[in-house]
């Protein structure tokens, strides 16, 4: 792997081309602050993702190639990465990072987080400018904390430390103005903004950082203005996911969530996705395959097909959890810390969005992207495959592939 | 007695003129007279040698349906009132019958005053560009909906396998968001009951029994019936509600909410009255509330009896008329144990009704649906309840804008009712129906053939289940569950925004951003 700027691509003009931006932009984009009358973000993205299964810390400079690769997955309009095993001195604080319109907003913040919880430590977010991005640029900030010891919250008791502090981030987002949580999860970050996806990796330094996995995204979104809060990954806790795909089944999904106590602010189909995982695998403790299949469920005429304990499973699953079907075009990839860290990806149950998964000859890594071009970007002798229609692939760090993406949905069901 | 009667119907025919008129075209007309045979209401004689209108055309059809040289026309008589923007012909007409009568006027069918039709003012989304549509003639589209109540939660353990322990059901499969509604044997006749359900058990959906118990020779039917517990409690017993699919406590009904079931006594036949266990000849009005249930409480001991009876076998659901305060009172309900849940709009059919009732009581069952969908949301009940509503579905368009607002399932009857012959003539309640439907009288249910008929329901409703995956799929959604309360992908073209705010869907020209 060579270093950033050293590599061809970078230096070949194409992406510098692209900066100087062809298209006519909005007069000015926004950093914390929702844009106004925006109602719902949608368009086509590219999606990339890699884990180290020993352990080994990566940098940030191998995602931003598989994803910078995808150049036609992108319009300059919102781009994202976010790195797990980033804090392992920090592994038991909760790292909240946030963007600010200003100085005003940090103060409001800190207040609140001060009230509400034992803020450890915090620090500025490395930034630099970036030449084709123009400015304002957020001031981005993180705040390793642990909730407090009283965990009360509008009369509701005793929340375990992880709902403690989905409340304290929903409540900032909803109600402190010019502030925006882009992540809350233990020993990860997410870093996003409006540019694309290698301004935003030279705008992070994000070959400064290194972990055990990162996942990555870039938009073509159809309708944004540019908003810094509302690229991708999205996420929540130590949940964060990068979303390729329209849900056609939004208002469904959304009023699940709403009904577990999540607030959706952020306008969009992802943010339901990553509080569906949140819901389904933390709260509901549904093993992830069970999760998955909730979420792209087979056909009622398959699950017809499958021995009689899966499909009472199987059943069971799509009854209790039809508000948690995406239905529409989708392929996700999802990165979580607790109890391991874990790469999820996922495509919808017709496949309607690319997906492609590979593991590295020495079985030391494991990639999935949108496209193939983003694995043979740094490595060209990775062994890949695409998973089913449906199907997760599942890799953890110290375990490797536990799940391929290819298998039926549940092996041995017993009850 | 008898004089001051005949008096006074004499004088209604003398001050209340006809609305329709058979008009016979007497250079092709046969003089077969076929049609002195059908009409039940006896408006057409021959007479001279002439077929001749006699009054009281109701407008069914049956005789111009029948004419073997097509020689007749039903004209409608306008304009035998002067004109009154106020005082409306409907209006003057109804004065002028209660002066002759002193009676409550009845009528039947749903109320056919013109009220806006939401439902025609909200238009369905469709996917371009950014999601591909999906193509039901070569994906599979799936419609298949449960009934029954949902826990919410599943508990699942994976180790070296799944293990899950929690207990589902009881849940019924239907193969379409459609149930045929609640069509008593009694309101109907016997053939056209037994239609309805060899239509359900065709499309595999469910069927409403109504009221009046179930004719023993409609068990065979049982596995797609949904049996009604009603104010009169009609022919409920454990041998029946055992045998059936679902049980629905029936506090209420769209066309008369606050009444119970009304069956003249006309209607009250020898088969009628063994099913519902009343003298022949006695009118069968049911008791407006359930005498065992003056409270939200008292409904739970009755939903908890009905589970016990049927040793939590099958769903216990609650259907009530849409009244303005729906939304709280379906939250009780849900709070109360119900499986499911039915809303009926005021729009819905009956066999008989006090039209003061029927025209001006209740709530659309558009709005109904989606206030009481949002407030189920908002309560998080919602995911633990199945919905169903209805009320005037007239076609699929109604069903998939219904599910949008919030519906699992819709509830369907008197476009059922038409697939089988009925021209909607709002004569139920005289039990003279010329179509052989609402009627008890045998040579007029001879006419109608329970297979053709439920050969004709069967093709009204999977021609709509087609049309619903046809939406589906331009939608881009492959699943109707995901259509459910899906009011994102409707949009109000209307009169007035407050019902489109009400509703919780946004208006033309809003897009998402």
């Amino acid at each position: 792997m060579s270093g950033l700027q050293g590599d061809p691509i970078f230096q070949s003009g194409m992406f510098r081309a692209r900066s100087k931006r062809t298209i006519p932009q909005r007069p000015r984009s926004y950093l914390a602050t929702r844009p106004p009358n925006l109602r719902y973000q949608m368009g086509g993205c590219g999606i990339a993702g890699l884990i180290s299964i020993n352990g080994d810390r990566i940098s940030g400079e191998g995602i931003t190639r598989m994803l910078t690769t995808m150049s036609e997955r992108e319009n300059g309009l919102g781009a994202g990465y976010a790195c797990y095993g980033l804090f392992p001195d920090r592994r038991d604080e909760f790292c909240i990072q946030l963007l600010f319109d200003n100085e005003e907003s940090k103060c409001l913040v800190e207040e609140f987080l001060k009230e509400h919880a034992d803020v450890k430590k915090d620090e500025r977010v490395f930034t630099k400018k970036v030449q084709s991005l123009a400015p304002p640029y957020p001031l981005v900030w993180r705040y390793f904390i642990k909730p407090a010891d009283k965990r009360e919250w509008r009369g509701n008791s005793n929340l375990s430390e992880e709902d403690y502090v989905v409340k304290l981030v929903m409540h900032i987002n909803k109600n402190i103005d010019g502030a925006f949580c882009v992540s809350s999860g233990k020993d990860m970050a997410v870093f996003k903004g409006n540019g694309y996806s290698c301004e935003i990796s030279e705008f992070y330094d994000i070959q400064r950082y290194s972990g055990q996995l990162w996942i990555s995204h870039s938009r073509f979104p159809t309708n944004s203005p540019g908003w810094w809060g509302g690229a991708h990954p999205i996420g929540i806790l130590d949940w964060a996911v990068c979303h390729n795909g329209e849900i056609t089944s939004y208002g469904v999904n959304k009023k699940l969530v709403e009904m577990a106590g999540y607030d959706c602010t952020l306008l969009t189909d992802t943010e339901v996705i990553a509080y569906m995982w949140d819901l389904l695998v933390r709260k509901h403790e549904l093993p992830i395959p069970a999760a998955a299949f909730a979420m792209a469920p087979w056909h009622h005429s398959d699950i017809a097909r499958m021995d009689p304990e899966s499909r009472l499973l199987a059943n069971a699953l799509r009854l209790t959890y039809k508000e948690a079907f995406l239905n529409g075009p989708f392929s996700i990839i999802v990165g979580r810390r607790e109890p391991e860290t874990t790469m999820i990806a996922l495509a919808d149950r017709k496949k309607l969005r690319p997906l492609i998964v590979g593991n590295s000859q020495d079985h030391k890594m494991v990639f999935s992207a949108s496209e193939e071009c983003a694995i043979r970007a740094i490595d060209t002798e990775a062994e890949t495959w695409t998973p089913n229609a449906g199907s997760p692939m599942i890799a953890q760090v110290g375990k490797g592939v536990i799940r391929a993406g290819i298998e039926p949905p549940f092996l041995g069901v017993v009850r | 007695m008898n004089a001051t009667v005949n008096l006074a119907k004499k004088s209604i025919g003398h001050l209340l003129p006809d609305r329709f008129r058979p008009v016979i075209d007497h250079e092709s007309c046969k003089r077969c007279k076929r049609c002195v045979a059908e009409c039940s209401f006896k408006a057409i004689d021959f007479i001279d040698d002439r077929v001749t209108s006699t009054g009281g055309c109701v407008a069914c059809g049956r005789c111009a349906a029948f004419c073997p040289a097509g020689a007749i026309e039903i004209e409608v008589i306008q304009d035998q009132f002067p004109p009154h923007a106020n005082f409306t012909e409907r209006i003057r007409r109804g004065i002028m019958s209660q002066a002759s009568t002193g009676g409550v006027l009845l009528s039947s069918c749903g109320t056919d005053v013109e009220h806006p039709v939401i439902f025609d003012e909200l238009l369905l989304d469709a996917a371009q560009v950014t999601n591909p549509s999906i193509d039901p003639l070569r994906e599979e589209i799936e419609t298949i909906t449960f009934l029954g109540r949902r826990s919410g939660k599943l508990t699942v353990s994976e180790k070296d396998s799944f293990a899950f322990v929690s207990e589902i059901g009881p849940v019924v499969a239907i193969d379409m968001p459609l149930m045929i509604g609640h069509i008593s044997l009694g309101s109907v006749s016997y053939n056209a009951q037994k239609a309805l359900f060899m239509a359900a058990k065709e499309l595999n959906i469910i069927a409403g029994s109504g009221e009046g118990g179930l004719h023993p020779d409609f068990y065979v039917y049982a596995d797609h019936i949904n049996s009604e517990v009603a104010s009169g409690r009609f022919g409920v017993t454990s041998d029946y509600l055992n045998k059936v699919a679902t049980v629905e406590i029936k506090i209420g009904q769209g066309a008369k909410p606050g009444h119970g079931g009304h069956l003249p006594g006309e209607k009250v036949t020898d088969l009628i009255s063994r099913t519902r266990m009343i003298p022949v000849g006695t009118d069968a009005l049911s008791p407006y509330p359930h005498h065992d249930i003056y409270s939200i409480e008292d409904l739970q001991q009755l939903i908890s009896v009905l589970k016990e009876a049927t040793e939590y076998r099958v769903p216990i659901g609650v259907k009530i008329a849409a009244t303005h305060n729906v939304a709280a009172v379906s939250s009780g309900i849900v709070r109360a144990g119900a499986d499911f849940l039915t809303i009926d709009g005021f729009r819905g059919g009956t066999g008989s009704s006090p039209r003061i009732i029927r025209d001006h009581a209740g709530m659309p069952i558009e709005v109904a649906v989606a206030v009481v969908d949002k407030r189920l949301t908002e309560e998080e009940l919602r995911n633990k309840v199945t919905l169903c509503a209805g009320g005037s579905i007239r076609s699929s368009a109604d069903m998939i804008k219904c599910i949008a607002l919030g519906a699992d399932l819709v509830m369907v009857c008197t476009a059922a009712l038409i697939a089988m012959g009925c021209h909607v003539c709002q004569q139920c309640h005289r039990g003279l129906c010329s179509w052989g439907i609402a009627t008890q009288r045998p040579e007029l249910t001879s006419r109608l053939d329970s297979d053709v008929a439920a050969a004709r329901v069967t093709n009204l409703f999977s021609a709509w289940n087609e049309e619903l995956k046809e939406v589906l799929g331009a939608m881009g959604i492959d699943s109707v569950e995901s259509l459910v309360g899906n009011r994102d992908r409707l949009r109000y073209f209307g009169a007035n925004p407050k019902v489109a705010e009400i509703m919780g869907v946004k208006h033309v020209g809003e897009g998402w951003g």
